[in-house]
């Protein structure tokens, strides 16, 4: 939210807008990991934020995790490098894929011969957007399955082939695809920034 | 998948009734295309010649035509949905008969994944890409990409290439992830645990979302309701004792209070056979394993040995200081649990009848079995603790102690529930009460918990089916029922809600083994023909033919 006081209001930056999507993602996984009980209820506390409560986690591990995660992730937002950011929630023990949080980021392409630029899209209907993914996120635990095992969450960024890639933080890893005829997807509503446009879908493992 | 919406046609159903549809509109409805399954539609009923023959109306088109299709409607079309007002002022327009698609650029459509595509746009875009993927937004190829895990490495690079070109799927991407995995929660676990235990009983797992009803599994029929009802007035409501049993001669013995009587299934002739002394009362009945026999333990630590033929009493054999809440025979040997948590073999030939005493137990034992081979002993208690002993008596002298071959400390509430499986000797299960509610199947042989299934409500018997891989338990509050479930899948095959109106207690199962009866504090005996056991459904078949052809047979001789 860096640029967002900015006295100019002309346009949202690419880095004002990195950081709000990053920002985004940070909520959005603090939700999903509060919603769907990954972590134990009483890790988390409650903060004001794009107008509406959020439960973000208090657990220290857990905090530092999630920054060190999301700080690659907006250093290659910058760059627009990674396509998809996904969290998914594995069964602890079984290891089996439960749940899929897709995030796919898109650039919102410039018209190259515009003359005038485009006017910004104001900074108040963005929060609202992100404030309905988020409610959108809590309303999903009405239709998705209950977990009742133990789970853990992972985060995968989609890059492109030629990111930079920090040698021995990520690694290439295992899509923890749900298999096809077990699936079943749910998309989200979506938010744009002048810059970036994040269009959510959740999958999830569903045997009925 | 929810996200589909409502298909178009109910939206067009409804406006078709409510506007006195002309000719025109009844084409204009005709020709959307929205949705490939218009046609099944009760419009299209109208003659679609007459239909045609109207639609070129020019003043139709001088009217409407001049509308361009907004954007927001094919919005709306795209995700399938339609507003109907959106649809009433535009409907001529979307036709594609009088405004052929030659004559003006249409728009873009943008569609969603629920829509599927329709002919222009296969046929204007002249690529060689699969037309059987009717998305090809990137993203949501993408998403389904690794649903097929598409893996570029592992295939032939000819193979992924034309797959590539065919799904419009970039494949230089890379699927990364942060070399750490996640932390655990650091809060207290012990706090998770206690928050487990706090959850209450209708938020169980296992507990039905909403029905009170009783659920059978659809290939199986078991009976919701019992096959015969007794009476069983003044029946004590403790989970701790076990006052019902049933002979391998087809014989029940039931503790009233203080009074045990027996109800002879075969004639349904119910005899009192005896009364406690006074001031105390019947903690526990069991049948020697002929049948012949009664044990019957009494509140002041007593054990009583009955003759049920006879209807005498051949012995008491004291010694116990607290109740005897089980009792349970090998052979000559009956063994006691007591309040106290000691368990004693008595042998009931000898007078000095406490052979061994078997000291594992901190709170009171009111779970016992006996192996049907006698080789081991499984023991429960209310101190949560399951124990296997060694059945051998070893040193038979007084006093002589045994040591817990297997002690198991998984229970969280006091284990009442214990049956050794009839067909595989070495599989035990155990119960426990209500903070527990689970069932845990042991291997005696090497002390594995094999598995374990969480139930709704305290576990208060169990009884492994002797013809079927099937496991069937007794519940308290707040479902009070009796379950069947599938072992070692543990799913449940049936359950019987509310079987009585209080926890069901008491449990047996017949000689036959197709019939199980339960007590409970409700003061009913009841019978629930659970297993139609194959050994005797064939002997029921044999009974029947020897009464009806056989015996034909026998008069012709």
């Amino acid at each position: 939210m860096a640029t967002s006081q900015a006295p100019t209001r002309q346009a949202i930056t690419l880095k004002g807008s990195t950081n709000l999507v990053t920002e985004f993602f940070k909520y959005a996984a603090n939700t999903i990991l509060f919603q769907r009980g990954v972590y134990p209820s009483d890790d988390f506390h409650m903060v004001k934020k794009y107008g509406q409560t959020v439960l973000v986690t208090q657990d220290l591990a857990l905090e530092n995790y999630l920054d060190r995660i999301l700080k690659q992730v907006n250093k290659w937002l910058l760059t627009g490098s990674v396509t998809q950011l996904v969290l998914a929630i594995i069964s602890k023990d079984a290891r089996l894929p439960l749940e899929r949080w897709v995030f796919d980021v898109n650039l919102v392409e410039q018209p190259a011969d515009s003359a005038e630029p485009i006017p910004a899209k104001p900074e108040s209907e963005i929060q609202a957007e992100i404030r309905y993914i988020l409610k959108q996120i809590v309303s999903t635990v009405t239709f998705l399955p209950i977990i009742d095992t133990p789970t853990v969450f992972n985060i995968l960024a989609y890059t492109h082939d030629s990111a930079d890639v920090p040698a021995d933080e990520w690694v290439d890893t295992d899509p923890l695809a749900i298999e096809a005829s077990k699936s079943q997807q749910v998309k989200l509503r979506s938010f744009s920034t002048d810059v970036h446009r994040i269009e959510a879908l959740v999958a999830y493992r569903y045997e009925g | 998948m929810t996200s589909i919406p409502k298909t178009p046609s109910r939206y067009r159903s409804r406006s078709d009734a409510k506007t006195p549809l002309t000719p025109s509109i009844i084409s204009a409805f005709n020709s959307i295309s929205i949705s490939p399954q218009k046609r099944s539609h009760p419009a299209d009923l109208s003659n679609p010649f007459i239909t045609k023959s109207r639609q070129a109306s020019p003043v139709k088109r001088a009217t409407g035509g001049g509308v361009i299709v907004s954007d927001s409607f094919h919005r709306q079309a795209g995700g399938g949905v339609i507003r109907k007002g959106g649809i009433e002022t535009r409907l001529d327009v979307v036709s594609r008969d009088y405004l052929p698609p030659t004559s003006q650029p249409r728009p873009e459509l943008k569609r969603s994944r629920s829509t599927p595509a329709t002919r222009e746009r296969t046929q204007s875009t002249g690529d060689n890409r699969d037309r059987f993927i009717t998305t090809r937004e990137a993203d949501d190829v993408a998403a389904t990409l690794e649903l097929m895990s598409l893996n570029p490495k592992t295939v032939s690079p000819g193979h992924t290439a034309r797959l590539a070109a065919a799904t419009g799927v970039p494949l230089n991407r890379r699927v990364l992830a942060y070399h750490e995995a996640p932390p655990a929660s650091s809060s207290d676990s012990t706090l998770s645990q206690q928050r487990e235990l706090a959850r209450p009983l209708y938020g169980r797992p296992g507990e039905l979302p909403s029905s009170t009803s009783s659920t059978t599994n659809k290939s199986r029929r078991i009976p919701t309701q019992p096959e015969r009802v007794l009476d069983a007035p003044g029946m004590v409501d403790d989970f701790y004792l076990n006052l019902v049993s049933w002979s391998i001669q087809n014989v029940v013995a039931v503790a009233l209070a203080e009074s045990t009587y027996v109800w002879r299934a075969d004639t349904g002739i119910v005899s009192h056979l005896s009364e406690a002394p006074e001031g105390t009362y019947v903690s526990s009945v069991d049948f020697s394993n002929d049948g012949a026999y009664l044990g019957i333990g009494l509140g002041t630590g007593e054990v009583e040995l009955w003759d049920v033929e006879a209807g005498q009493k051949l012995r008491t054999m004291g010694g116990h200081q607290g109740q005897i809440a089980v009792l349970s025979w090998n052979a000559h040997i009956l063994s006691s649990g007591c309040g106290d948590g000691s368990i004693w073999h008595h042998d009931v030939r000898v007078p000095r009848h406490k052979v061994m005493e078997l000291l594992g137990h901190t709170g009171e034992v009111c779970g016992l079995k006996w192996r049907a081979d006698g080789e081991l002993l499984a023991s429960g208690g209310n101190d949560n603790v399951v124990n296997i002993w060694d059945g051998r008596l070893g040193d038979v002298t007084e006093g002589a102690r045994g040591q817990a071959k297997w002690t198991k400390r998984n229970h969280t509430a006091a284990v009442k529930a214990i049956a050794w499986c009839p067909w595989q000797s070495s599989l035990l299960a155990s119960g426990g009460g209500t903070n527990d509610a689970t069932v845990h199947v042991w291997n005696s042989g090497t002390g594995a918990r094999l598995h374990s299934l969480k139930t709704p409500s305290q576990v208060t018997s169990i009884i492994w089916s002797p013809h079927k891989k099937e496991i069937l338990t007794t519940h308290g509050y707040p479902t009070n029922a009796i379950m069947v479930h599938a072992y070692p899948s543990l799913e449940r095959i049936a359950e019987i809600r509310d079987a009585h109106d209080s926890r069901v207690l008491y449990t047996a199962v017949g000689p036959a083994g197709d019939v199980v009866c339960t007590g409970a504090g409700d003061e009913n005996l009841k019978f629930w023909r659970i297993w139609e056991g194959v050994g005797a459904k064939k002997k029921k078949e044999g009974k029947e033919r020897s009464s009806s052809t056989r015996s034909g047979i026998l008069s012709i001789r």
